[in-house]
């Protein structure tokens, strides 16, 4: 196995673990922001200097530069789909709470 | 009527069962003064009918799903006074009202705080094949009811007491909620037993079944819930 695999499995793993074992408490959703901004700090570099992410793919035991952006891509896809699931079902409990209380309050008797 | 029908509360969750609602809430009225429709933002009049045959009635103002519906109305019931019992009852009508009152009667013994339905017991016909084989199979892949020795994770004829109607809390708004409540009772330590009951699998019922796909769905919801805030 080589660098970019040991690597890219690993942090697939830990965004998951990280995801699924936080609740989703403000600490976390500000990590999410931190990571999105270096995320696009990647992606504005990896544009004006762009022989320089093959530099960094072989070091890591990519043949491209264009390679690493696609593994980089498809950690960030799952990351940030798993995130909007969890959001959803989120916001799904909320408004289930709010109609719920409104279905209380207008509760009908037999007579 | 038995005593222990006074203090029972029936919730009946209800989404468009117009062609049922009515013999169904008929016949637990019978037996059972206090029924609870909660009518999950049905089109074709559920909850009018359910409260003209003398259920209480409780209308989600849009669609949310049965889970939702039966925490809605838990919620209604464990407000009221002298609630000591509750029930969770379909409405499309594949339970048996002589059911509820076996497994009231079994909760009464007072060693149990939840008694289950189950379509596997000894005396009870058994479901049809393919019906048989979703249930298994969603019985193997609920760690937490083989755990607790259960044989039919997925009933919706469940019989519990006052700890388990205050401390219930399902989150899960659509058809998961059923490993949720097995969920709840590992997590609370609830004593749990299950009552063999009989299914009716009328043409109505099974025409409304689950389709098998939707377990994945379950599966996937079991394994993500408890990320989310309580």
């Amino acid at each position: 196995m080589n660098w970019i695999q040991g690597l890219l499995i690993a942090s697939i793993i830990a965004l998951v673990v990280f995801l699924l074992r936080s609740r989703r408490s403000v600490q976390s959703q500000a990590w999410v922001k931190v990571a999105f901004l270096a995320f696009m700090f990647a992606g504005v570099y990896a544009v004006l200097r762009p022989n320089d992410t093959t530099v960094v793919a072989r070091w890591l035991g990519v043949d491209r530069g264009t390679d690493l952006m696609l593994y980089g891509l498809i950690v960030a896809f799952g990351f940030s789909t798993l995130n909007t699931y969890l959001r959803f079902k989120d916001l799904e409990l909320r408004y289930a709470r709010l109609a719920r209380a409104i279905a209380l309050d207008g509760a009908q008797q037999p007579e | 009527m038995p005593s222990e029908t006074r203090g029972a509360w029936i919730v009946v969750p209800a989404f468009n069962e117009a062609g049922v609602i009515g013999e169904v809430i008929t016949a637990l009225r019978s037996v059972f003064t206090n029924v609870v429709c909660v009518d999950d933002g049905s089109a074709d009049g559920t909850g009018d009918i359910a409260l003209r045959a003398g259920a209480h009635l409780v209308s989600h103002p849009v669609n949310l799903g049965q889970g939702a519906a039966i925490q809605t109305g838990v919620e209604y019931a464990r407000s009221q006074p002298g609630a000591q019992v509750f029930a969770t009852f379909d409405a499309d009508g594949q339970h048996r009202v002589q059911d509820v009152v076996t497994m009231i009667n079994r909760l009464g013994s007072g060693d149990v705080d939840i008694v289950i339905g189950t379509r596997f017991g000894a005396g009870v016909s058994r479901p049809p094949l393919l019906k048989r084989l979703v249930l298994q199979t969603a019985v193997r892949l609920s760690p937490r009811g083989r755990k607790l020795g259960l044989t039919d994770t997925n009933n919706g004829l469940r019989v519990f007491n006052k700890t388990v109607a205050d401390g219930l809390d399902i989150t899960m708004n659509g058809m998961s909620h059923a490993t949720e409540f097995i969920m709840l009772i590992a997590e609370n330590r609830w004593r749990v037993a299950e009552q063999p009951v009989e299914v009716l699998y009328t043409e109505y019922s099974s025409a409304k079944g689950q389709p098998l796909l939707n377990g994945v769905n379950i599966v996937v919801d079991g394994f993500l819930r408890g990320r989310m805030p309580r």
